[in-house]
């Protein structure tokens, strides 16, 4: 028993262990912490420069994607050399954990979530820290709803907003006008003319006031256009997957149900009818807008939407000509010249 | 109507089927009821390439021994055991989780008469995580604290198939060595079920004196 009872402390003091606060300061670092809220216990990553001060946060798309595939080399060599990168896995996605908590994925929550994340980051690494958001396809709804909710913008030195899409409704539009337009051309080049027959086709059948499966129907269209492209740049993702999923400790199956889960869940029926861009007004902080030009999924003209409505003085939009709809694998120099740019000047 | 037919036809055939299963053509059998001696189990819980261990104890429930004389030489001998297995694991997954379960399971194993077996389990259990890293709580007033040992509890299943080597059969030790491979599922996980994939590489020890269960082992002679 006592042999027993030996090994039992044994294992549990190495497990607790695993949970002693370790917050570094340095250029090149690796912290790794859970922030709990409301039934989730969500995975952030902070890498790279923590001396700087300046901690980019990335919010990844979805829901259910993971912050996991946004930790590149590329993007660890070229930002999180002077800055520091924070890989924040939503709930319900990548690595975050929970039991019973599928009421709460929801976009208030969700922006309580991400308010919470910077409260513990200034906790971390000091309160002085400037912190900059970058939302990416369903982040750039997170963050506009976390950028116009109460006063939460004055917690955040700058928006970064990549290929994401504050208005759900607008976006649909948007990409049937652009898969429209698009087809005609291609088809009167004679470029994969049978493909771009059935799109051609399904917008001119579904015209307006789309229903969540017409919704659905345009984003899957949309995601196959800009691989029609020779232009746009071919991400080998399974190369990606292969390389980091191991060294990284990438939690796969997590990953995997946490992306079925919150893909098929109540929340998309909810998101696609919001939208805030009659919000956009509050925003005054600095605001960095990247857009790829082949990007169907969430067009540019949702990033011209974005700069014509915010209150912003200083604000930029760019436009990747050789990138869809993740402009930061697809034209990692430019996403990342321009996110240094944005942060030496507004840090 | 031709599908109410079908249904009947496969209906009575699964019966027969079932209730054939314990009948042996032209074989005598003799059952015994005997003392036998419950297994101790250790082994390596690889979750794939994160380390763990699990230890456990087999209680020996029922046996079927069967014998079949080939020619005057040669005999084919097949032991099928079963066993309620209550098994304490472990495995490490750096900065996501450290897994503590508790799993109760029904083995069935078969043994062939040179040492040779298979086996199949499938279990239920209680699983408790303990989250890779330091988490954190926020109040609505923005006063940031630590949760100690958090993680979360976990209903589990878990069924896998394996195969060793059984030594006593030809050394008299009281070893066998197996590999098994089982799929394990957390659940409520994140209002979902999580499944991971586990291997377990170990021994078997079966100590002549420990905790001994009347067992009743059916004898059949073909």
């Amino acid at each position: 028993m006592k042999r027993f009872l030996t090994s039992f402390i044994i294992v549990f003091l190495f497990i607790t262990s695993c949970q002693k606060e370790k917050i570094t300061i340095g250029t090149s670092i690796s912290d790794n912490f859970y922030v709990e809220n409301n039934g989730a216990s969500m995975r952030v990553l902070v890498e790279g420069n923590t001396v700087s001060k300046v901690f980019i946060v990335f919010v990844h798309g979805g829901p259910g994607a993971s912050a996991y595939f946004y930790n590149t080399d590329y993007i660890k060599s070229n930002l999180g050399d002077k800055y520091a990168c924070v890989f924040w896995d939503e709930r319900n996605a990548g690595a975050s954990q929970g039991t019973s908590n599928g009421k709460d994925l929801t976009l208030p929550q969700m922006t309580d979530d991400l308010k919470k994340v910077i409260q513990v980051i200034r906790y971390r690494y000091g309160q002085d820290s400037n912190i900059f958001l970058l939302g990416h396809s369903f982040g750039g709804l997170l963050t506009s709803s976390f950028m116009t909710t109460d006063n939460n913008q004055s917690m955040v030195q700058g928006w970064i907003f990549a290929d994401g899409s504050q208005n759900y409704p607008l976006n649909d539009s948007l990409t049937r006008q652009m898969l429209l337009i698009n087809g005609q051309q291609q088809i009167a080049l004679n470029k994969n003319k049978s493909k771009w027959e059935e799109i051609v086709s399904y917008c001119n059948l579904h015209t307006s006031g789309f229903s969540f499966d017409e919704s659905m129907q345009l984003e899957e269209y949309a995601e196959a256009a800009e691989t029609y492209f020779d232009e746009v740049t071919k991400v080998d993702y399974l190369k990606l997957f292969e390389k980091d999923a191991i060294n990284e400790d990438w939690p796969l199956t997590s990953i995997l149900v946490n992306y079925l889960y919150s893909s098929a869940a109540e929340i998309n029926k909810y998101i696609a009818k919001e939208e805030f861009s009659s919000l956009l007004f509050k925003v005054e902080v600095p605001v960095l807008i990247l857009f790829g030009q082949y990007d169907f999924v969430c067009p540019k003209g949702l990033g011209n939407d974005l700069y014509n409505k915010i209150s912003s003085t200083q604000k930029k939009i760019v436009i990747s000509p050789i990138s869809g709809h993740n402009i930061m694998l697809q034209d990692e120099v430019l996403f990342c010249n321009e996110i240094d740019e944005f942060v030496r000047m507004n840090k | 109507m031709k599908t109410g037919i079908i249904f009947r036809t496969t209906l009575t055939g699964l019966i027969i089927f079932i209730l054939g299963m314990p009948c042996f053509s032209q074989s005598d059998s003799l059952t015994i009821r005997k003392d036998v001696s419950s297994n101790l189990k250790i082994a390596y819980n690889s979750s794939l390439i994160y380390p763990g261990i699990r230890a456990g104890i087999e209680f020996p429930v029922y046996f079927v021994s069967l014998k079949k004389t080939i020619d005057s030489e040669n005999e084919k001998s097949i032991l099928k055991g079963r066993f309620i297995s209550i098994n304490a694991s472990w495995y490490h997954h750096p900065d996501f989780h450290d897994n503590l379960y508790l799993t109760a399971e029904w083995t069935m194993r078969r043994a062939k008469g040179n040492g040779f077996f298979t086996e199949f389990s499938s279990g239920l259990g209680y699983s408790r995580t303990f989250l890779g890293a330091t988490t954190y709580q926020v109040d609505d007033l923005g006063n940031v604290k630590i949760i100690k040992s958090a993680g979360y509890n976990y209903a589990m299943i878990i069924a896998g198939g394996g195969l060793g080597y059984d030594f006593s059969n030809k050394k008299e030790i009281q070893l066998s060595v197996f590999y098994k491979f089982d799929i394990m599922g957390m659940f409520p996980y994140n209002s979902t079920i999580y499944f991971r994939p586990v291997m377990e590489f170990g021994i078997i020890y079966k100590p002549l004196y420990f905790i001994r269960l009347s067992t009743k082992t059916r004898n059949i002679l073909k």
